[in-house]
């Protein structure tokens, strides 16, 4: 059976929809501000912030202003509402959704708890209703009328390359006929102090894979992909050639000096999709920007590919890093450039990682043949999640 | 200084929660990091914020600081030179 | 291709102590309960930490994840104002901290997912693994729930109304699975499913029960309260009912009226 993206969507700091956000990346635009305009914060930190408020978000939907939904449902709803238009789903199949998420409704629960912490008895419940991480998945399906089998998946910022692999997994299977796959993440308090406690975050605009990168900017979105078999799809972007996941087991946290989970995940994938090394045209990188992340991901690459290294780059200069949402976000760029034949470039690069010397696109290229793309997605706990697409001609 | 290393040292076993270790067992001159107390990048942070919060003692950097985590001695010699 | 059932081990079965179970101290010391109950009771379902070395599968599942460290990190973000934060609660709190901990122990690199899907988290991670195992890319199989209760949860829940009926409650539940039928295998899981309506105990069984001697394990909260993944608590509970008397067990749970999911059991106990 051949499981193929019938239809993508995509939110960001970009914008809202897939042409907004490609209209940015060809203009080399970077959707970074200096620091966050909605999210309530006391750091001045660069973040992938979209600009467009709950209420903002929740007219565009149609959704009643006194609706109290978690901004990672809103994005979730915007993105999947794109995806399902994009790939006209014939009538009668039986539609799943598997979405990724890792803060969930924190954006609502930050602000209850801040009022329960000074009275148990005060906090608008409403506000927690929202806060596990099931609630933006039934919210995404109900708006979008996905009645078939539904789930979450959440392993850090690996989750939407995980929920990639079970919705290719459950179409194969019978489960369902066609599946929305992908994950959403909104700013949080929550996440941004996290990753501000553990020393990661760049005072400045991240500069992926470069010898002078200080770490990540967090972003927020949502991209999500319609897999269906190919004999039902009414458009195909490319095919779900392989999908892998691994565990690097080194650290909590830290990637393992040689990024051996990243190395497995990215040879599985391929193994799976029947595709050597040398036949990848583009590798879109998971390229935090931590020191850690581009120097362990390098590894594995300089091992996988040695010096026969095909294009890549991180989009993460002009997201930021959307935590459980990138695997999605991420795969839906790596779709269209399959589609479109693209190859999108890494802001902020000038020098390559001593020792590794990797040298990352820099421009926006439209002048190649992209027939295989492979998309990195590495996660806490040592997730580490890669996806194949190839050309499928319809 | 020796009132410091002890002190240092409680900090070390309450904040990161090491079992069935006394201050006498840890030996101030001992590296903290791989084969010594067998601490790790995480702790590193959480010692950041010990010589903070206690001490007042900014260190921006974990590579620059290396030296200085190298013991619960050479910790105590930075807090030394560098407390408010 | 069947699904063996070897062995199923509830957090209150575990009988060895954390040291041997996790004999790594550094990885102790860092584990609020709920990970340390949840990798405890993981370990203690392969019997000893080397046993994880033969796992190509590891599927968890939790509703709530980790209560008390992602409430520790909020707590303080709002009292301290956002400054001088200890970083080992926020690390800790991330829904896959149970199964990268699994891993992490005897640095196993095999597939590794997390599911957090309320009332049925549980039951996604069992398809999750039923499927891997179909596809042959998962033998030996270990798939586990976990939940933790904590005071305000346990308030705001209250104040929502939630425990009117049912005591509320945690656990963990961990279940090593194999394709093969080999001597150990205790019981067959035969069937998975989510149906989309909720349905009475007569339509159930007319609808699962494969033997006029089938029992049925109903909303089951006895065991240790209702949580999310309490369903796993009622499916450990079908397996250890299963005998030549009770030959099949049909668990029906839908977690505060949520969709309901059905798991079926059977008792292989006459090979053994």
């Amino acid at each position: 059976m051949r499981i193929v993206v019938g239809g993508v969507g995509l939110v960001t700091a970009l914008g809202v929809g897939v042409a907004e956000n490609l209209t940015a990346i060809r203009q080399g635009r970077s959707g970074i501000a200096a620091e966050p305009a909605l999210l309530k914060t006391l750091h001045h930190l660069p973040v992938g912030e979209l600009a467009m408020s709950n209420e903002a978000l929740q007219t565009r939907l149609g959704l009643p202003e006194a609706a109290t939904l978690s901004r990672t449902a809103l994005l979730g709803m915007l993105a999947v509402q794109e995806a399902l238009a994009d790939a006209r789903v014939p009538e009668g199949l039986r539609k799943g959704l598997v979405s990724a998420t890792s803060v969930g409704g924190m954006d609502l629960t930050e602000h209850f708890f801040a009022e329960f912490l000074v009275n148990d008895r005060a906090g608008r419940l409403r506000e927690v209703r929202m806060h596990d991480c099931a609630a933006s998945t039934e919210a995404i399906a109900r708006y979008n009328d996905i009645r078939g089998y539904r789930t979450t998946i959440s392993t850090a910022c690996s989750s939407a390359a995980n929920a990639i692999l079970a919705g290719e997994r459950l179409i194969r299977h019978g489960v369902v006929d066609c599946c929305v796959v992908g994950g959403t993440d909104a700013l949080s308090a929550f996440t941004l102090n996290g990753f501000k406690s553990l020393m990661i975050l760049d005072a400045e605009p991240c500069r992926p894979f470069d010898e002078s990168r200080q770490g990540l900017n967090l972003g927020e979105g949502a991209g999500y992909l319609v897999l269906m078999r190919a004999e039902d799809a009414a458009k195909c972007y490319c095919r779900v050639a392989g999908v892998a996941n691994s565990n690097d087991a080194f650290h909590q946290t830290a990637s393992s000096e040689e990024g051996e989970g990243a190395f497995l995940a990215m040879s599985e994938a391929l193994r799976r999709a029947g595709v050597a090394p040398e036949a990848v045209d583009y590798i879109n990188v998971h390229g935090t920007g931590t020191g850690n992340n581009d120097r362990s991901e390098g590894q594995a690459l300089r091992r996988l590919f040695g010096a026969k290294m095909p294009p890549f780059s991180s989009t993460k200069g002009f997201t930021g890093h959307t935590l459980a949402a990138a695997g999605g976000v991420e795969a839906v760029l790596s779709a269209v450039a399959v589609h479109e034949g693209f190859i999108y470039p890494n802001l902020r690069f000038t020098t390559p990682i001593a020792g590794l010397e990797l040298i990352p696109e820099t421009t926006f290229r439209t002048d190649v043949e992209v027939r295989c793309v492979l998309s990195n997605s590495f996660g806490f706990g040592g997730n580490c999640s890669s996806v194949v697409f190839t050309k499928e001609e319809k | 200084m020796e009132k410091l290393i002890e002190e240092l040292k409680q900090h070390l076993i309450e904040e990161l929660n090491l079992e069935d270790i006394t201050p006498a067992d840890i030996d101030a001159e001992a590296p903290l990091f791989g084969d010594g107390l067998g601490l790790d990048s995480i702790d590193a942070l959480e010692i950041i914020l010990i010589l903070e919060k206690n001490y007042g003692v900014r260190l921006a950097n974990s590579a620059e600081a290396k030296p200085v985590f190298y013991s619960v001695k050479t910790l105590a010699e930075y807090v030394m030179q560098h407390r408010q | 291709m069947g699904c063996y059932i070897e062995r199923v081990v509830c957090e209150r079965e575990v009988t060895h102590d954390a040291k041997e179970l996790i004999p790594d101290p550094a990885m102790r010391r860092r584990m609020s309960r709920v990970v340390k109950m949840g990798v405890m009771t993981a370990v203690e379902c392969m019997g000893g930490v080397e046993h994880i070395d033969r796992l190509d599968t590891l599927v968890t599942a939790t509703g709530w994840g980790c209560l008390a460290d992602s409430e520790r990190f909020l707590r303080t973000l709002i009292v301290e104002r956002e400054q001088l934060l200890n970083p080992t609660p926020f690390i800790q709190s991330t829904f896959n901290t149970v199964g990268g901990q699994v891993a992490l122990l005897r640095h196993n690199h095999c597939y590794n997912v997390t599911y957090v899907h309320r009332g049925h988290s549980f039951e996604d991670a069992l398809l999750d693994a039923r499927l891997r195992m179909l596809d042959g890319d998962g033998k030996e199989v270990l798939v586990g729930a976990f939940d933790e209760q904590t005071p305000s949860q346990h308030r705001i829940m209250g104040r929502m109304g939630l425990f009117r009926r049912v005591q509320d409650g945690e656990g963990a539940v961990f279940v090593k699975l194999t394709t093969t039928q080999r001597d150990g295998v205790v019981a067959e899981l035969t069937t998975l499913d989510f149906p989309t309506e909720p349905l009475d105990e007569t339509s159930c069984r007319a609808r699962y029960a494969t033997t006029d001697r089938t029992a049925l394990v109903w909303n089951d909260y006895a065991e240790a309260g209702c949580y999310p993944t309490a369903s796993a608590h009622a499916f450990a509970r079908a397996v250890r009912m299963l005998s030549a008397e009770v030959p099949e067990v049909v668990v029906y749970h839908s977690y505060m009226g949520s969709t309901p999911t059905v798991i079926v059991v059977r008792w292989v106990g006459s090979l053994v």
